[in-house]
């Protein structure tokens, strides 16, 4: 378990970050937390020529506020987003999400956008740019561009990002004030990637439902937008709405896999558990609030 | 002399903080990867990618043209050593052939194929990542089915049986089953389990001089490790020196060194340099004896009062190409029985082999007796119509039936598994929890309540190695105590307990003892850490030393001081005269008097203060005996099991230090929930081991342990200081307290799975029928 031999790069600007991804045509790989990248180095499932430690770049740390959304740069450690009191007060579900990802020591190391870039299909982070309408803004020596969570997985650890781009910053998009947290996580153990996970928010308007955004982890290969149950939510009456059917719904929505942890039916099973009871209970208190 | 130590002491029964922590807890433990000689070469194995299949040909030119490889090694250049590895009892007659490198037959998927030797084990990888080897790769056995069926694994051999064991068909068996009231049928599948040693496998290999050899290594036994070293080269056992410090965990996978660590010593022997090789977890985790993978049929027949009239095991165990342990259950068989009444048994076992990595040893190889014979009373309590307790009451052997012989002909005695069950139900509410749980149900909530009874072996005086055990006490010139014990602690505690012991015994301080049992060179032989004997073997022979020593000092200062020897205690380092308070002298005093002034000493005696003893069991086994309760409660939304409560019940005899008891409880209760819930290694069609991380490699972790409650019965046992072992049972008794547990919870869904783990998945499933309540 010792990484095969690499070429080490730190640099201290984005730009030259850019120039080392773009001279290492598709050899470079980007260290940021290296809670996942270490341990594929050392199994040496994964091989690069060259390594880009982006952890000194000081542009890529920090959250920042910007009109109508919060920005979170890539390297910031998960442990800090997590205590950041002004994320959770704009976006508790990512802050809900957040105290998920792993452990208190690896989140100490690991990083929003690496989770993010990474594409762990059973990973919190993921699931939930994708359910709160995050973008994803990519930088290469030939431009930047911004790319909306829906369409960032491709599969298991795999996504639109090209080899020599840089995720150098994630915007999440406000939710309206008093929008509820929809948040569930089965795991074999705290710290576990998810058997089953479901993760988003819901705004209510006068008891309807104005806007949703639900993501499934662990679910399939990729992140899962319900996309078909948020529509048949949308403009409904909260309290009337028809919980055994949405779970089908949502459920259908899904790819789930069979994997030493649980079988596809076992994922299917829990997963409309889940759905009913996390949305029912979700609903339910933001309605009394 | 054989006046037990009742009750608690000064330090007896005392929970005195371990002696090992403060190094340990401040990173200054000393374990093989600490060891570094200058010069070392480090190796890194060349494994075979196929389970199954020839080796057509290996290019080995790139790697060996690598800057800083110092040599690619094959069979062939090992060949001169003829190097076989041995199993514990230092004999090689019950396995296939073992040697460290593979030659032309690759059988499993790791199996080692070459040896790199490396500046680092950074370019010693870079090596193995150069290596081509092209075979010709066959259809792989996996499992016992495939063996049954499949060609042979080692074609010199004359089928894929490689042991069968079993008792004589007993005429009266059949008359049983057909005439018994009640006869009840269970299959149990264990899967196999990665040992997962805190501190993985090692080895550093030193020659040094003409002819001698260093070896640093994890292993259980300095003794064992040295003697099946020498065996293996042929090179005379006094000249093997073997030092192990601190090893982190071993549960048999280290009781003898197997491929990889022999290798790395034949290549130090043939380079003549120190020579490195430290297993890494993926290792550890592929190719590093797994162990239990195993299936059991239980047969019991009973009368109309529920009384056992026969019990019948079928036992399969899968033990991969090149076990560690062979295993046609031998053990399994003779435990079987355990603390019951069984007028006839019968059993017939079978070790197969597959291409697999092979099976070893881990903490109660034979633990399947336990989870089969105490989940197939649970059955027959709900066949029969009877409570689960009683049941028990009715089978269990009483204070009056013993001694006797069991169904073996093995004697049991001096057990106590019923008053454990007494003391066990006074800590719980049996009633009242069935109310709870009747109560749950009704709401859709699923409470299991799990009992199960044993008695567990230890201390075996019975086969090679696993014989006596040596103590070697010396008050040095200062009159601090040094004690070189045959023993060895993969974390057991020992240089806390055997030091409480030594001080209770010679009346000194517990600071001023000192342990070493870190050198095969310093002590005596020993079997170390192996079938839960320390505490009760060297245990005795300390004690035997230390009255040697004890009347030494009181003859000695007797003389001194013109006193009555009868009348000189020992007490907190001093040496006292009943009633003469100003003669009182510390035993510093004493000891310049032994070490430097031989007129002093009483005519003809030998100067300084060194004892030792030699001590065997009397019996073959001292028995420990426990009873288990816990509480579950199952999920049906997840199929998730959560431990409410688990209350121990045991009677390990005399105990040393509480603490470490209950440790050595605690520990193998995790290892058992580990197995009933949690670990599998799993292995694919092709023979690829598949959980290779700790990431798909489930081990419990601590939100999966609950708070377990001790309760103590302390039994004295027949050996000098009536302790009992205690470092197996937890492991034993955990897996079918659980698994009735969950049994229980699930009642209304039917019966559980043949096969373990008992996964979420597994459980969800069978939750998806409708509950009869």
């Amino acid at each position: 378990m010792k990484p095969a031999p690499f070429d080490y790069f730190a640099p201290k600007t984005i730009d030259q970050a850019l120039e080392q991804l773009d001279r290492g045509a598709g050899d470079a790989t980007i260290l940021a937390g290296g809670q996942t990248l270490l341990p594929l180095l050392a199994l040496r499932m994964s091989t690069p020529g060259i390594i880009v430690d982006i952890n000194r770049i000081p542009e890529l740390q920090g959250i920042s506020r910007e009109r109508g959304a919060t920005r979170i740069a890539p390297v910031t450690r998960q442990n800090a987003a997590l205590a950041n009191a002004e994320l959770a007060a704009v976006l508790p579900m990512l802050t809900k999400a957040l105290s998920h990802v792993g452990h208190f020591q690896t989140r100490n190391r690991g990083t929003v956008g690496g989770s993010i870039s990474l594409g762990e299909p059973a990973a919190e982070l993921p699931a939930a740019a994708v359910a709160l309408g995050a973008e994803i803004e990519a930088h290469s020596v030939n431009g930047s561009r911004r790319i909306p969570a829906t369409e960032f997985y491709i599969g298991p650890y795999a996504t639109v990002l090209e080899p020599d781009e840089l995720v150098t910053a994630i915007h999440f998009p406000d939710w309206a004030s008093g929008s509820v947290t929809v948040f569930h996580e089965v795991a074999r153990r705290p710290g576990d990637f998810a058997l089953v996970g479901l993760v988003g928010a819901v705004t209510l308007d006068q008891g309807r439902v104005s806007r949703a955004g639900l993501a499934w982890f662990g679910m399939g290969p990729t992140p899962i937008r319900a996309a078909a149950t948020e529509a048949a939510m949308l403009g409904q009456n909260a309290a009337q709405l028809d919980w055994a059917g949405l779970a089908e719904l949502a459920v259908s929505e899904t790819d789930p896999f069979e994997d030493h942890s649980a079988s596809a039916d076992y994922r299917r099973g829990v997963g409309r558990s889940i759905f009913a009871r996390t949305l029912c209970e979700a609903l339910n208190k933001g309605a009394m609030a | 002399m054989n006046a037990p130590i009742s009750g608690a002491g000064r330090y007896i029964g005392q929970r005195v903080l371990r002696k090992e922590d403060l190094r340990l807890l401040t990173g200054r433990g000393q374990f093989v990867d600490d060891v570094s000689i200058a010069g070392v070469l480090h190796v890194a194995y060349v494994r075979s990618e196929i389970a199954r299949g020839r080796i057509v040909s290996m290019d080995l030119e790139a790697a060996r043209a690598l800057h800083g490889v110092h040599a690619v090694l094959t069979a062939a250049d090992l060949g001169k050593f003829n190097a076989r590895c041995s199993n514990m009892h230092l004999h090689h007659n019950d396995g296939p052939i073992t040697r460290p490198l593979t030659e032309e037959f690759v059988r499993y998927v790791g199996d080692p194929i070459a040896m790199v030797l490396a500046d680092s084990r950074y370019i010693a990888e870079d090596a193995v990542a150069l290596v081509w080897v092209d075979y010709e790769e066959e259809d792989p056995l996996i499992t016992v089915e495939d063996a049954m069926s499949g060609p042979l694994v080692h074609p010199d051999r004359e089928s894929n049986v490689l042991l069968q064991i079993g008792l004589p068909p007993n005429p009266e068996f059949e008359k049983i089953m057909a005439s018994a009231t009640h006869v009840v049928t269970g299959t149990l599948r264990h899967q196999r389990i990665a040992q997962s040693t805190m501190e993985a496998r090692g080895v550093v290999s030193n020659p040094t001089g003409m002819d001698e050899l260093t070896v640093h290594i994890g292993c259980q036994s300095t003794h064992i490790a040295s003697a099946a070293i020498a065996q293996a080269f042929e090179l005379p056992e006094n000249k093997v020196r073997v030092v192990a410090k601190d090893v982190g965990g071993g549960f048999g996978l280290k009781a003898q060194p197997w491929r990889e660590e022999v290798g790395a010593i034949a290549a130090s022997l043939l380079l003549r340099r120190p020579v490195k090789w430290i297993e890494d977890r993926f290792e550890a985790l592929t190719t590093s004896c797994p162990a239990r993978e195993s299936d059991i049929t239980t047969t019991m027949a009973f009368d109309k009062d529920a009384k056992l009239l026969a019990l019948a095991c079928v036992y399969n165990s899968n033990n991969g190409a090149y076990p560690h342990m062979p295993d046609a259950g031998m053990p399994v068989m003779m435990f079987m029985p355990g603390p019951y009444r069984i007028p006839v048994y019968q059993f017939v076992g079978k070790a197969w082999l597959t291409n697999t990595v092979g099976l070893g040893g881990y903490r109660a190889p034979w633990a399947i007796e336990a989870l089969a014979r105490e989940s197939l009373f649970d059955k027959a309590a709900r066949q029969i119509g009877i409570d689960p307790i009683e049941i028990r009451r009715r089978n269990l052997l009483t204070a009056s039936e013993v001694p006797c012989l069991n169904a073996l002909g093995l004697e049991i005695d001096n057990i106590t598994p019923m008053e454990c069950l007494d003391n066990l139900l006074t800590k719980i509410d049996v009633p009242a929890f069935r109310a709870e749980q009747a109560e749950g149900r009704k709401q859709g909530r699923y409470l299991g309540l799990g009992i199960a009874t044993y008695i567990e072996p230890t201390a075996a005086n019975g086969v090679f190695p696993l014989l006596s055990d040596h103590a070697q006490i010396t008050i040095d010139h200062a009159g601090k105590v040094i004690a070189n014990l045959s023993t060895h602690s993969q974390g057991q505690g020992i240089e806390t307990t055997h030091a409480q012991i030594i001080a209770e015994q010679l009346g000194v301080n517990v600071d001023d003892v000192t342990i070493y049992q870190d050198d095969s060179t310093r002590s005596g032989f020993g079997p170390g850490g192996a079938g839960s004997r320390q505490a009760v073997v060297a245990g005795a022979a300390i004690i035997r030393a230390a009255k040697i020593l004890t009347d030494k000092v009181k003859a000695i200062a007797a003389h001194a001081l013109n006193a009555n020897p009868n009348d000189v205690t020992i007490e907190d380092g001093m040496v006292k005269v009943a009633g003469a308070e100003a003669m009182s002298r510390s035993l510093k005093e004493i000891a310049e008097l032994a070490y430097g002034d031989a007129k002093r000493l009483p005519p003809d005696m030998e100067g300084g203060l060194e004892a030792q003893y030699r001590y065997t069991a009397e019996r073959m086994f001292t028995h420990a005996s426990a009873a288990h309760a816990c509480i579950v409660e199952v999920d049906r939304e997840t199929g998730f099991t959560n431990i409410l409560r688990w209350i121990s019940s045991e009677d390990c005899g005399v105990q040393i230090n509480p603490a470490i008891v209950e440790g050595q409880i605690a520990g193998g209760l995790a290892q058992a929930i580990g197995v009933v819930l949690h670990e599998e290694f799993t292995i694919d069609a092709r023979g690829n081991p598949t959980a290779v991380t700790f990431k798909d490699y489930h081990l419990p972790a601590i939100t999966d342990v609950p708070t377990f409650e001790y309760t103590h019965i302390t039994t004295p046992s027949f050996s000098d200081g009536g302790f009992r072992g205690v470092g197996e049972g937890g492991m034993i008794i955990g897996g079918p307290t659980l698994l009735n547990a969950i049994a229980d919870a699930m009642l209304p869904f039917g019966p559980l799975p043949d096969a373990l783990p008992m996964s979420p998945t597994k459980l969800h499933n069978l939750m998806q029928n409708e509950p009869v309540v």
